[in-house]
């Protein structure tokens, strides 16, 4: 079996640098006078996140958390959990979940259930890329870069099987020739 | 037999954990809905039914259930249904407010303040249901065997909880439902329900989950790792009819999603085998506008069968 190949770039560097300075400016006008903490989600938005903090011009504070795998699971696949939580309280911060992708909302929403929780003052979502046509689970998207088609898609911090994440670019992966 | 209830507040995480509970322990989960589905096909619509037949009603309904699967249940009061029988564990979520609150803010999109109104209704709402079928609006302490704290507990937690507990009370070896005790529990039931007019069938028919698919399966195993409510192939729509008006053509989508209003349709076949598809969904959106469709084709599957890391088999 071949590995797979990218077939064409969707977003080059210097269309991504340039999107994420437009909605880094968007986020910096909202939250004007205030403070944000970005929150990542371990791997693939931490690519996204960083690029972004640096074009944020409010004070910023970050943290990371992972949840568990429907894949790594052996046998009943059990639920979603969080595998690496924050480190700090969010608890009356100003708050802003940072995806490097939301497509069918699944892990977006439980995601978000689990941050509300916590308190926040305010909590938005910011996502890398937006593939609505896979959206079952309608969250609210507050800051997007880009919608892409239904296309599997890797690069800037997006992988297959672990793979492609170092790339500069956002590529559609050629899935036919796996 | 052995009956595991899950309760909580609107929006606390009980349904949530009782399927956790079915999944793990390999219990059948029985929700408010699918109990509410059965009780409209074999008793019409449910709002018909006086309130105080309710509980023998539900009893007839989980006792035929219990005769092949051990259940987990989700039901307002379920509770109270069982406090004599044993093989029971009757469990309650307490999650805080705020928990409560940002489920309704995420999952309706509310602000706030708008999800503590909501919240507000809900409570009363569920109350008043409670009043309806049990005579009392408020639920009990004492008729819980274990109150689970949710407030920093991830669902997975409480799931450990009540697996120890339920190992503990010793309900895990219990056999199924002896088909002398369920005709015992139905004819205490017919009595109670002949009072009110309802004569149950002779033998309910039981909805068994039987997927066309692999893939399918596995969709299901998604939904509930990610704690998602689902009905499988609950509701056909006719989309033809002859002069007589006898349906002559049906689509019937493989999944249902209560909480998003959601027709889910997996098509794992070949694209060129999918125009006949194709078409009866565009029938049944000319035909039904306001229903509410996904379709996954074949990529898609692919696709969410690469990011979940399904088998891959799944995808073919």
């Amino acid at each position: 079996m071949n590995e797979p190949s990218i077939e064409r770039v969707l977003f080059t560097e210097e269309q991504i640098a340039e999107r994420i300075r437009e909605v880094g400016g968007a986020i910096s006008a909202r939250y004007a006078g205030r403070e944000l903490k970005l929150i990542g989600v371990l791997k693939g938005s931490v690519f996204f996140l960083t690029a972004l903090a640096r074009e944020l011009t409010i004070p910023t504070k970050i943290d990371f958390l992972a949840i568990s795998s429907f894949a790594h699971q052996r046998g009943a696949p059990g639920m979603v959990r969080i595998a690496k939580d924050l480190d700090d309280s969010i608890e009356g911060e100003d708050v802003m979940l940072v995806e490097d992708i939301v497509d069918t909302g699944f892990t977006t929403r439980y995601l978000l259930q689990n941050l509300a929780a916590r308190g926040p003052n305010s909590l938005a979502l910011c996502t890398l890329l937006d593939r609505t046509p896979r959206r079952i689970v309608q969250v609210p998207v507050d800051f997007r870069c880009f919608e892409i088609p239904d296309r599997f898609v890797v690069g800037f911090g997006l992988d297959y099987k672990q793979l492609f994440r170092n790339l500069k670019y956002i590529g559609v992966l050629n899935l036919d020739s796996a | 037999m052995a009956f595991i209830t899950v309760s909580g507040e609107p929006a606390a995480r009980h349904e949530e954990l009782a399927r956790a509970a079915a999944q793990r322990l390999q219990f059948e989960l029985v929700t408010e809905a699918r109990l509410e589905e059965t009780i409209a096909a074999q008793f019409g619509a449910p709002n018909g039914i006086p309130g105080k037949a309710w509980p023998a009603l539900a009893l007839s309904i989980l006792a035929n259930l219990a005769t092949e699967r051990h259940l987990a249940i989700s039901i307002i009061g379920a509770e109270l249904l069982f406090q004599n029988l044993p093989g029971v564990l009757r469990v309650r979520v307490l999650d805080p407010e705020s928990r409560r609150l940002g489920s309704l803010m995420v999952d309706r999109g509310l602000e706030r303040e708008q999800a503590k109104e909501l919240l507000g209704r809900l409570d009363g709402e569920q109350a008043s249901i409670r009043k309806h079928r049990f005579g009392r609006a408020g639920g009990r302490i004492e008729c819980f065997d274990l109150m689970i704290n949710g407030e920093s507990l991830e669902t997975e937690q409480m799931a450990d909880i009540l697996e120890v507990a339920a190992r503990s009370k010793g309900i895990l070896e219990a056999g199924m439902l002896s088909s002398a005790a369920e005709a015992q529990l139905q004819f205490q039931a017919r009595l109670k329900l002949a009072r009110y007019g309802i004569v149950p069938p002779d033998r309910l028919r039981q909805e068994r989950k039987q997927f066309g698919h692999p893939s399918e399966e596995v969709f299901a195993n998604l939904l509930d790792f990610y704690g998602i409510a689902w009905h499988y192939e609950p509701r056909s729509f006719p989309l033809q009819w002859d002069k007589d008006g006898k349906v002559m053509e049906a689509f019937t989508p493989d999944f249902y999603l209560p909480e998003f209003d959601l027709y889910v349709e997996l098509t794992t076949m070949k694209q060129s085998n999918v125009t006949r598809k194709n078409r009866k969904i565009r029938l049944l959106k000319t035909i039904y506008p306001h229903v509410n469709i996904q379709v996954f084709y074949q990529k898609d599957v692919q696709d969410l069968v690469i990011k979940y890391g399904l088998p891959e088999r799944l995808a073919r």
